[in-house]
């Protein structure tokens, strides 16, 4: 019994010795786990390295779906003359609810434009916000601030195009009190627009070494806030940001077609250019679908694209006879391209979109012509600014240099084909260098917006159901209206 | 609080000390034979109490001992209540031990611990694992479908899929929603690795007051799993079965020549098909990827008890063949179990529970795929390549789904070693210490490889061949040290307490590699041979810690009154320090009516017994990693062009406000009732349960710019809070007709009622469910005074028939062949103020019907289960980018012309317009099931006895096969995702039936 007892209270002895060790390790500390496999953000935005990394984000994330594919041919280029839905007839019906001005606030593709900009112009704003704390060169500093108020202020004139006046957000939301805020007016929006172009404009330089290629630049903000300026037919400003650009070296590509090709991105005339790289094994790179979901569809290697967002034949008509930039702005089926692709006549649509085309040739990863850098803003667009602010302001003798420089290229030494424009008159000349905008910068999401601005949107898209007073603008996403449970509007006519 | 519990501790073990008595052996002989039939009990364990002298009864039922004079003999079997006799210097003792079916000899598993049935308070319902068995499920939990009042099963129809299980009615909800498994004291969130076979018994808590002891992880209510045992004399069982699934229930798509002619009223005057009659039938593309499924079981355990030990060895091995081609899940589960009596007063043991599974997928959306495919396009052309849908004039399928198949190359392979250690010190009769040691350690692996191929156009990899390892380890450790006093006072007040204490880890950590040309040799896939420049590797992880101390107090006086009282205290490291302990009490008191003087003389009744308890639990399943603000580093650009590129962070998620508990306080009202000797039984309840401060994601602006962590635009918070509310009734009869021909019957049924008692955003709605239509648009509202998550939409009232009709309209847009919608705010346009309820996705009743007849040597099981008043959007019909399939139905029912139909719209129902949430797309979701018929035959005992065969069994079995329904898609029973996204039906696996053949052997 003894040989029992002893054993027992052994055993019962350790398994005390185990609870109370236990219960000691169970203090505090016990509960206290470090967040895992995540950078908590109170160790970023502390070393000039943290604001690099911020800046960088604000570029790669300008590629993404939202702001270059589908959202934007939906809202900036469907509701266009010289753009439709493209595909097959029956794939993305509701591309062509925006053809014919008949898209609801239900609609996929308002709601992801609308939240592909704001996400974009929350990674500006914590950029703007926290940068400036971080002891680091005074001057990259202020470049880095500079850099993503350019960002935003693109994000909010694309916003205001498409939406008028929206939420402005300038700091990432502190606190619930933040999260649910009305519309400001479009006259306010634009007003923070022009500030921060303002400000991106007195400290950006005007050009970069190589490694940092595609960067905001002062040109690049001074262009923007001529076309912010245009938009507000402030046109002694237009007038004064394009003559200052001009004077910063630009110049126009030679071969209009080329200037749209890989191996000639960021070139002379190219003043802010989406960087798309096509990196190997790298999903968070090849991530661009611009070149994609444009491309021609039906290649049977898989090369090419989607067919979405093709010209129309009003386009076509719209091209001068003899325009080289006709051949360069559209692909057409039974023809070959510049770089010897053949595009058979069973291909699924008659055009397509050229400017965005990768040679079938050029090996993709992750979708196809992943590579293809977005032109946003080109020097001929500016030359065409400079154009129409100095006709609107008296000054025919510059709109009309200003002017023949574009077409002078687009002739590419043949004399035979694009007059020079010499009428002085006003309202021809306006309509001359209205026209030329069409032809120029074709399929490059600026007819639709400009037709707009131009005051003519039922003049010229009455005949595909645009409606005065509802149709310059979208819907507000309806989730978004219900979520802010009254606090937001609807435009009028939705 | 737990320092008490260490110095008590101390205190007992410094103190204690043994009385032994020395005296003189008896031998003594004896029968155990049934209580109520006769029956010579087989087996039966009889020991010497206090001792380790032990023995079993023969064939005969009889047994033989010795044992001193005045000793006490305990009797044991598996099913009936032990008894202790005192020898008194007898020489003959028969025994008659009572069956558990008699309810004060019913014990119950309770959390910590187990009580007599007479002693509960709370709702909890018992299965046994025998019961569990005659379903052939692979995942034991999905056996419970029907089987138990207020629990709803919802079962997937993909192989190795866990069902999702709702408890009265849908309360927590955040991310896993599954109840707390308890298998030996180790929790678990899932047990698909949990051999049906090995499973004794299941304890499904469901009133709040017997799940409070589980506080922290409660609020779904708790599931304790005991796995069996070993008991009596050795046995061999052989149990297998094999069979295979039938699916059923698939929804007939529209053949070649319809779909043509529904693409050609799609895409306009273009009529992209010239002749849609030429092309036949063309492909059932179900047909194709679908097919009867095989699958087998074999299970083979050696399980017996000895005087100081007891075991159970059990190896088991299920094939699941899916009944998608190539589709199979494999499963091996081992496990072991002894329990050894090292002293009278030390007990020690092991459960270990080990399992393999391994598994060939198929693409998750491949149903889909299938639903959507042209049957234009053939399988394959007449040269044998593929059918390429690029050679049709259809846009947005590109798919062929049987390259789909044929080039889909993913396994898994996921190993389990779980199980937990124990030690039980008794210290005297009625003072017992356990500790207990547990864990688990998984290890999931995952192998995709994509080969170079050329399928069709929008099916290839020219470029690189790709291979994705990803490895998911999960350790978790346990320890659980429970003090438990058990004494009877002056013969009629019985008192247990019980103090606890326990302690978890569990971290996860995951890693995922890549490679790219990495050579094609099927078992040879190593990142290492692929490119070593473009090589990735991420990884990530988790680790969630609790720590807990709890008590219980038990009073019963008399069999009459009991009354149970517990209180937890846990702390969780998800939570922020201020709000990461909580306190989580219970109470509950039971009168057994029928053990009153009073009730002696009546005949009516007998059983008679109220219950009522209150308890408070919390949920605590929210992500680790929540609370504080993280960066996103997954951006690269590309500064300086080419191919330059430079990493980026930046801020991309919104963090939650202090999260804090999520509680669930619930009261239950019950009576028991059984009449003729229990013959005939009925049981009812009343609950009423609030989930106070529900954590769930609801969305945010998009103008905020930021998503959770999740990377949906929503935010995790305490958002609103729930009440379900319901009753439930279980009835139950066995009769004899005559010697030969015994039945029961059992029926349970469910009522419950979902009801939003407030909201965090006040009076504002949550919305959800914008998986429903293709724009996104949220398809359900979560608003106080109804249930959570109703869809929310326009109301039809009919289908434009013409242009006319459109002109004079609230929708000028709209086209002929369009949904008329209701103008519900009468401003005499269509806008989102006429978007009204349209129906509840929670299910207001459950109904189960069990039966069981046995004639001689045949038995006969039919169980029928269904749900009954719930919707189901059907968002399949309207998820439309362009030239899917549509079902034949449609084809039929579609409006193609001035009056051809006022309530199917036209082909164009996936427009935004039409596929905008509306009451077209809420559908009836009842469904009547016949959820199992089995015929089984014993074997004869004589005919057993000659062969040296203990008993033999062989069955037929047919699970699933007929489901009534309304409901147009594949299957009624929809998975939601989140209790805002209930019940929207964009595709599941078809339902299918099994037909099984199966054998039982025991030797």
């Amino acid at each position: 019994m003894f040989y029992y007892k002893n054993n027992f209270i052994k055993i019962a002895g350790l398994a005390s010795v185990g609870v109370l060790l236990l219960t000691q390790g169970c203090k505090k500390s016990f509960l206290d786990v470090p967040a895992q496999g995540q950078k908590p953000s109170a160790v970023f935005w502390k070393t000039p390295t943290d604001a690099t990394m911020a800046i960088n984000a604000i570029y790669a994330n300008l590629r993404e779906w939202r702001q270059t594919a589908f959202a934007p041919i939906a809202v900036e280029s469907m509701g266009s003359d010289e753009a439709e839905k493209g595909s097959t007839p029956g794939d993305s019906q509701y591309m062509d609810d925006f053809d014919t001005f008949t898209q609801t606030s239900g609609e996929g593709q308002v709601s992801d434009f609308w939240n592909g900009q704001y996400a974009s112009i929350n990674l500006c704003n914590q950029a703007i916000d926290s940068i400036p704390a971080i002891n680091m060169d005074a001057s990259l500093k202020s470049r880095y601030v500079a850099e993503a108020k350019f960002v935003r202020a693109y994000g909010y004139f694309r916003l205001v195009r498409a939406f008028g006046g929206v939420p402005l957000r300038l700091h990432y939301p502190s606190s619930g009190a933040a999260f649910n805020i009305p519309r400001n007016t479009t006259a306010q929006i634009y007003t923070q627009i022009e500030q921060d172009l303002t400000d991106a404009a007195s400290v950006l330089p005007q050009t970069y070494g190589s490694a940092d290629i595609g960067r905001a630049t002062k040109g690049a903000a001074l262009s923007l806030h001529a076309k912010v300026a245009m938009y507000e037919k402030k046109w002694s400003d237009v007038f004064a940001y394009t003559t200052q650009v001009m004077g910063l070296g630009y110049s126009l590509f030679p071969n209009f077609e080329q200037s749209f090709r890989i191996p000639n991105e960021n070139n002379s005339e190219e003043i802010f250019e989406i960087q798309c790289p096509s990196i190997q094994n790298n999903g968070a790179a090849d991530n661009s679908q611009y070149s994609q979901v444009q491309g021609v569809r039906g290649i049977a290697s898989g090369a090419g694209g989607w067919g979405f967002n093709v010209p129309t034949t009003d386009l076509v008509a719209a091209f001068e006879t003899g325009d080289p930039r006709l051949n360069a702005t559209i692909i057409f089926a039974g023809g070959t391209t510049a770089e010897g692709d053949v595009i058979p006549a069973t291909v699924t649509n008659p055009r397509y979109s050229y400017k965005p085309y990768v040679p079938f040739n050029i090996v993709w990863y992750s979708n196809q012509g992943e590579g293809q850098d977005v032109r946003v803003i080109r020097y001929a667009d500016v030359l065409l600014m400079n154009a129409e602010a100095a006709n609107e302001l008296g000054n025919p003798t510059q709109a009309l240099t200003s002017l023949e420089l574009v077409r002078a290229r687009a002739r590419a030494g043949n004399n035979a084909v694009l007059p020079k424009i010499t009428a002085t008159d006003p309202a021809t000349l306006r309509t001359a260098i209205w026209h030329e905008r069409q032809v120029e910068l074709a399929m490059e999401f600026d007819r639709f917006y400009d037709v707009i601005r131009q005051g003519r949107g039922a003049a010229v898209f009455g005949v595909k159901g645009f409606v005065t007073g509802k149709s310059e603008l979208q819907p507000l996403p309806q989730n978004e209206i219900d979520l802010s449970a009254g606090v937001l509007k609807q435009n009028p006519g939705y | 609080m737990k320092r008490i519990f260490t110095i008590s501790g101390l205190v007992l073990c410094c103190f204690f000390f043994i009385n032994a008595a020395f005296a003189q052996n008896v031998a003594v002989k004896g029968r155990v034979t049934d209580a109520t039939t006769g029956e010579t009990l087989v087996g039966v364990t009889v020991s010497v109490k206090g001792t380790t002298n032990g023995t079993q009864t023969d064939v005969n039922g009889a047994y033989s001992i010795n044992a001193p004079i005045n000793a006490t003999l305990s009797f044991s079997y598996l099913g009936y209540a032990s008894q202790e006799v005192t020898v008194n210097g007898r020489n003959n003792i028969d025994v008659k031990l009572l069956s558990q079916n008699n309810q004060l000899a019913q014990v119950v598993v309770v959390g910590y611990g187990t009580q007599r049935k007479v002693d509960v308070s709370g709702a909890i319902a018992t299965v046994n694992g025998a019961e569990l068995s005659k379903q052939p499920d692979p995942n034991p939990v999905s056996a419970l479908q029907g089987k138990v009042a207020g629990v709803q099963i919802i079962n997937s129809g993909a192989p190795g899929s866990a069902p999702q299980i709702n408890i009265r009615g849908i309360g927590t909800v955040y991310g896993n929603a599954n109840p707390l498994y308890v298998v030996d004291d180790v929790w678990y969130d899932d047990i698909s690795f949990l051999n049906s076979n090995d499973i004794e018994s299941m304890s499904i808590l469901k009133d709040a007051s017997s799940e409070a002891i589980y506080g922290i992880r409660a609020a779904n209510g708790v599931v304790i799993i005991t796995t069996k045992k070993g008991k009596g004399a050795p046995s061999v069982r052989y149990n297998m079965y094999v069979g295979y699934q039938h699916p059923t229930n698939l929804i007939k798509m529209s053949n070649a020549t319809e779909y043509a002619t529904l693409m050609n009223e799609l895409n306009g005057p273009s009529a992209a098909f010239a002749n849609p009659s030429s092309f036949g039938a063309g492909t059932n593309w179900f047909n194709v990827i679908l097919k009867d499924a095989f699958t087998q079981s074999h299970n083979l355990s050696v399980s017996g008890s000895t005087e100081k030990t007891t075991y159970n060895f059990s190896l088991g091995y299920l094939q699941q063949d899916g009944s998608v081609a190539y589709n199979q899940y494999d499963r091996i589960t081992a496990r072991m179990q002894q329990d050894i009596q090292v002293y009278s007063f030390l007990k020690v043991g092991y459960n270990a529970i080990l399992e393999n599974n391994t598994s060939h997928d198929v693409p998750g959306d491949i149903i889909y795929k299938a639903y959507t495919a042209a049957p234009v396009v053939p399988v394959r052309y007449a040269n044998g390549t593929y059918g390429d849908p690029a050679d049709y004039p259809i846009g947005s399928v590109t798919n062929n789904p049987q390259a789909e198949l044929d080039f889909y190359n993913h396994h898994t392979n996921n190993y389990h070693v779980s199980g937990n250690l124990f030690a039980e010190l008794k210290f005297t009769d009625y003072l017992k210490f356990r500790t207990s040691f547990g864990g688990d350690y998984e290890q999931f692996g995952a192998n995709g490889y994509s080969p170079l191929y050329y399928a069709t156009t929008g099916q290839q990899n020219a470029v690189n061949s790709s291979l994705t390892l990803a490895n998911t380890n999960t350790k978790k450790w346990q320890i659980e040290n429970t003090l438990t006093f058990d004494k009877t006072f002056a013969k009629d007040h019985k008192v247990t307490i019980l103090l606890g204490q326990t302690a978890l880890s569990d971290q996860v950590y995951n890693e995922t590699g890549t490679a790219i040309n990495v050579p094609n040799i099927p078992d040879n896939n190593y990142l290492s041979l692929g490119d070593n420049t473009t090589r990735t590797v991420t990884d990530g992880g988790s680790i969630l810690r609790q720590s807990s101390y709890f008590g219980r107090l038990s009073y019963s006086y008399k069999d009459r009154y009991s009354l149970n009282a517990s209180l937890r205290y846990d702390g969780s490291s998800q939570f922020t320090q201020s709000e990461r302990y909580g306190y989580f009490p219970a109470i509950g008191v039971a009168w057994n009516i029928i053990n009153e003087d009073f009730m002696k003389d009546q005949t009516i009744f007998s059983n008679l017994k109220l219950r009522a308890s209150w308890g408070k639990e919390g949920n605590a399943s929210v992500p680790t990693n929540l609370t504080s603000l993280n960066i996103n580093n997954g951006f690269v650009s590309n500064l300086g062009g080419g191919g330059s590129i430079q990493p980026g962070e930046g801020v991309t998620t919104l963090v939650p406000p202090a999260l804090y508990w999520e509680k669930s306080v619930g009261s239950d009202v019950g009576l028991e009732t059984g009449f003729l000797n229990n013959r005939l039984t009925f049981e009812f309840d009343y609950y009423n349960r609030k989930t106070e401060n529900a954590i769930f994601d609801a969305p945010i602006l998009g103008s905020i710019g930021l998503t959770s962590v999740n990377g949906a635009q929503s935010i995790l918070a305490n958002q609103a809070t729930i009440q379900n509310q319901g009753f439930e009734f279980t009835a139950g009869w066995r009769g004899t007709i005559s010697k030969d021909f015994s039945y029961s019957i059992n029926g349970n049924l469910s009522i419950n009622s979902n009801k939003v008692l407030s909201n965090l955003s006040g009076s504002n709605a949550i919305y959800g469910g914008g998986n429903a239509a293709p724009g996104g648009t949220f398809a359900t509202q979560t608003v106080v005074g109804q249930p959570i998550g109703e869809f929310y939409g326009y109301q039809v009232v009919g289908i434009f028939q013409n242009a006319a009709q459109v002109t004079g309209s609230h929708q000028p847009n709209a086209q002929p062949g369009d949904f008329i919608y209701k103008d519900v705010s009468g401003d005499a346009i269509i806008s989102s103020k006429d978007r009204v309820d349209l129906g509840n996705p929670l299910p207001k009743y459950l109904y189960g019907f069990n039966t069981n007849f046995k004639y001689k040597q045949f038995d006969l099981t039919v169980d029928l289960q269904g749900v009954a008043k719930v919707s189901v959007y059907n968002a399949l019909e309207g998820l439309r980018y362009g030239s899917e399939n549509f079902p034949e139905y449609f084809y039929n029912n579609r409006w193609h012309g001035d009056g051809t139909s006022n309530t199917y719209p036209s082909v164009n129902i996936g427009s935004t317009a039409n596929s905008a949430p509306n009451s077209f797309f809420v559908q009836d979701g009842s469904y009547l099931r016949i959820r199992n018929i089995q015929l089984g035959y014993d074997l004869p005992s004589s005919l057993t006895t000659k062969l040296g065969i203990h008993s033999v069994r062989i069955y037929a079995n047919a699970q699933n096969a007929f489901t009534f329904t309304k409901y147009k898609g594949f299957s009624p029973e929809i998975t939601g995702s989140g209790p805002t996204g209930q019940g929207i039906d964009n595709g599941v696996y078809p339902l299918y039936a099994t037909f099984n053949l199966g054998l039982n052997v025991t030797f």
